[in-house]
């Protein structure tokens, strides 16, 4: 009974769906009357006819009819066939769409300043056409909806708005979309926006630029749902001004000639982030979720860009670089390949990141800013060498340190995981892994400071492990601070910890390896009368502490250590295990906040695995025989590792 | 009981929504007031020169001043004469509304023009 029921209601409903239609019919231009809706249609001096105060003029008319069709509201259809595009017009908006239809080239001037009945008007494009197009200019937002469109225009952009307005860009549901302009053009994108672009759609749109950029807006771009895939740019991606955002959907970047996703200041001078990002113009990037996967190869292209900050609050977040350094004769610099690259400051609080860099001088995160992270999961490699230019611009690699460190700075570029001028913190539920393998490849780089106060940091690098320095350009201390969470810093070619200011071990569990004399596991610059402070945590320093050191936590050395085995170390009775490297320096020295008692050739049966595999912190351990610990005043590794100046 | 009142109140509904979206005409007002209209389903206009061809019927788009939808026949017949089978013989000349003569036995469904001795009518031709 139910059944019947439903179906009687459903197939009322579709009565009720019935409407009558007055149509206008104008070359490839039909526009659709409700016919409840025309009221007086009138003729005007014999040859205009208006209806719903759109004019016709009689002559231009092909035909008129009425039928039973209904009509929606705020819509206007265009369908792409081959060489020709057919365009109906919904008659409520008709007064405020002037159609232009050349072939399949279809170009729209909206003149409405207000929503019409409440609402906007909506473009919906389907069909293919393998030399068309579609360009609107208006005063008023609008949505432009693509619902199975395959458009190519080998004369120009395959979308142009020149509506400096906000533009919602949707994939429809269950759609599969896909764009290409042409080569050598003056476009500026295969999709091209004067004003916001939000991108939106439960559907897949495919985008290739082949003159410049493929999505390209001249203020704010959004993504939301929808599948985003750059098949190809000669510049980049996607490139925006004011912000970026995006918030959940899938975009993918590949074949680009430039940056995946750049986005720039609009004016001279940066408003921040504004509540609701309402009139904002930061340049800055927000990643809040979805998957990003961008692989950029051109040398000095950067994955992600921004002239402001990156901030990212989660997300699947990919990105690889391949490309190597070039030569910028007019900043006179020497500049390289970043997966991700901030003139602000780079915010991380979610989200999981895999950055890679293989180019020569490629550099997993660069930023003129700050670098924090609170929370996600941030895996950094790099694994070129470095990249250096003579005083003429011409351009090498160097695969030794030594070799670099005759380079000033403006010309070089090392291949380090994290580099940013401002300060780094690092705390929370933040983890964060870095590999290098190339010469001059530091893990993690300040030119201001470095404090660690909480999550997991595990960095194996060619260099210096862990690094801040004190350029007299930041002002910075050079201070490193550590107070909590679990620290690993290994380096096969210089300290594991370098500090060029003081060196604060507050707390945490640390595991620093230094590679041989002169480096140390945890140094501070000496030279100018800065010092080591152990004040508190767990401590495992393979090659010895700075000389000079403050020792307010009693440390003890073991006169020797095996290499690739696993210690037990316990402290006021927690275990923790650790495995010692195939290299580095000579003292094993260990801290805590008791007297600590360490043993060698352990089993580990049971615990928490951290630092991809060379610890677990707490650990379940037998056998092993004990250690000899001696007292322990600093020193043991040589003389202040690394070379002051550096970098 | 309560199910089968609910149909019959949405029955009610739905021919009136269906009635309110559909007309039966489209109805032509000419500058001199006169209405004709022309059955509206399925219609199919046209327009070439200062002819407008409303499915059989053409009107003289210098004529008219407006059109729109209505529920019923708004035809006026008070300013279009009906002309007696003897009236009709006495006719000398006849029209269409392009200002052609058409004969006698021309005659298709539309408005004409009947001039007689004794003065001049318009007909409409069924």
């Amino acid at each position: 009974m139910k059944k019947i029921y439903i179906c009687f209601v459903a197939f009322l409903l579709a009565f009720t769906a019935v409407g009558q239609t007055f149509n206008v019919q104008v070359g490839n231009v039909v526009y659709r009357f409700p016919a409840s809706r025309t009221g007086d249609m009138e003729f005007v001096d014999g040859n205009l006819l208006v209806v719903m105060g759109k004019s016709f003029a009689l002559a231009d008319v092909d035909a008129m009819s009425v039928n039973e069709v209904s009509v929606q509201d705020n819509n206007v259809v265009i369908s792409y066939n081959g060489e020709a595009a057919m365009v109906e017009v919904s008659g409520n908006v008709a007064q405020f769409v002037d159609v232009t239809v050349k072939g399949a080239h279809v170009s729209v001037a909206q003149s409405n300043v207000d929503a019409v009945d409440g609402d906007e008007i909506t473009y919906t494009l389907s069909g293919a056409a393998t030399d068309g197009s579609f360009s609107l200019s208006g005063s008023y937002k609008c949505t432009v909806q693509l619902a199975g469109l395959e458009l190519a225009n080998p004369g120009g952009a395959a979308i142009e708005i020149a509506n400096g307005k906000r533009i919602q860009l949707s994939a429809k549901r269950g759609t599969v979309n896909t764009l290409a302009d042409g080569a050598g053009g003056s476009q500026k994108g295969c999709v091209y926006s004067k004003g916001q672009l939000q991108i939106q759609g439960n559907g897949v749109l495919n985008v290739t630029g082949n003159t410049k950029h493929a999505i390209k807006s001249g203020d704010y771009i959004s993504v939301k749902n929808l599948t985003l895939n750059i098949d190809g740019a000669v510049g980049d991606g996607i490139s925006c001004n004011e912000y970026f955002l995006m918030e959940s959907g899938c975009v993918v970047i590949d074949g680009v000639g430039d940056d995946g996703i750049q986005c720039d200041l609009d004016g001279t001078a940066s408003t921040g982030e504004t509540a609701d990002h309402d009139d904002e113009d930061s340049g800055n990037i927000y990643i809040l979720g979805g998957k990003v996967d961008i692989r950029v190869t051109a040398d000095a292209a950067k994955g992600i860009k921004s002239d402001g900050d990156v901030r990212i609050e989660g997300g699947e977040i990919a990105v690889n670089t391949a490309g190597g350094g070039v030569w910028d004769s007019e900043d006179v610099k020497t500049k390289a390949s970043s997966c991700i690259s901030a003139d602000g400051n780079i915010d991380i609080t979610g989200g999981v990141l895999e950055l890679a860099s293989s180019g020569a001088g490629g550099k997993g995160i660069n930023g003129d800013g700050a670098f924090t992270a609170v929370g996600g999961v941030l895996s950094v490699s790099t694994s070129g060498n470095a990249v250096v230019a003579s005083s003429s611009g011409s351009i090498s690699v160097v695969t030794s340190s030594q070799q670099l460190d005759r380079y000033d700075s403006d010309y070089k570029s090392s291949p380090k995981g994290i580099k940013v001028d401002g300060s780094i913190v690092i705390g929370d539920s933040a983890m964060v892994s870095v590999s290098t393998a190339g010469a001059g490849g530091e893990g993690i780089e300040s030119k201001y400071s470095i404090e660690i106060t909480g999550g997991q940091v595990a960095v194996n690098a060619t260099d210096d492990a862990i690094n801040a320095s004190n350029l007299s350009s930041t002002g910075g201390t050079g201070d490193i601070s550590i107070s909590g969470g679990l620290v690993c810093a290994r380096s096969t070619g210089n300290d594991g910890i370098d500090s060029n200011g003081n060196c604060y071990i507050k707390g945490g569990v640390v595991y620093a390896i230094g590679s041989s004399q002169p480096e140390v596991a945890i140094d501070a610059n000496s030279e100018e009368q800065k010092k080591l402070y152990v004040t508190g945590g767990t401590i495992i320093a393979i090659g010895g502490l700075e000389s000079g050191s403050s020792l307010t936590q009693s440390c003890y050395q073991a006169s020797s250590w095996s290499k690739n085995s696993w210690y037990s170390m316990t402290v006021g009775g927690e275990t923790l295990a650790f495995r010692t490297p195939a290299s580095g320096g000579t003292t094993l020295v260990v801290s805590g906040a008791s007297q600590p008692t360490l043993k060698s050739g352990v089993t580990v049966s049971d615990g928490t695995e951290v630092f991809g595999g060379a610890a677990y912190v707490p650990a379940t351990v037998s056998g092993g025989s004990s250690v000899t610990l001696s007292s322990y005043s600093g020193g043991g590794g040589g003389p202040g590792g690394g070379w002051p100046g550096r970098h | 009981m309560r199910k089968f009142t609910f149909l019959c109140l949405f029955f009610v509904g739905l021919f009136t929504v269906y009635a309110e979206n559909t007309y039966s005409y489209l109805t032509f007002e000419m500058t001199d007031g006169a209405k004709f209209s022309v059955q509206a389903s399925s219609l199919s206009l046209s327009v070439k020169g200062n002819v407008l061809t409303v499915g059989e019927y053409e009107f003289v788009v210098s004529n008219l001043t407006k059109m729109y939808f209505s529920a019923v026949n708004e035809t006026t017949t008070t300013k279009v004469d009906t002309v007696a089978d003897a009236a009709f013989d006495e006719a000398v000349e006849i029209y269409n509304l392009k200002g052609e003569k058409v004969g006698k036995k021309e005659l298709s469904k539309g408005v004409f023009i009947v001039k007689k001795r004794n003065g001049t009518n318009k007909i409409v031709v069924r």
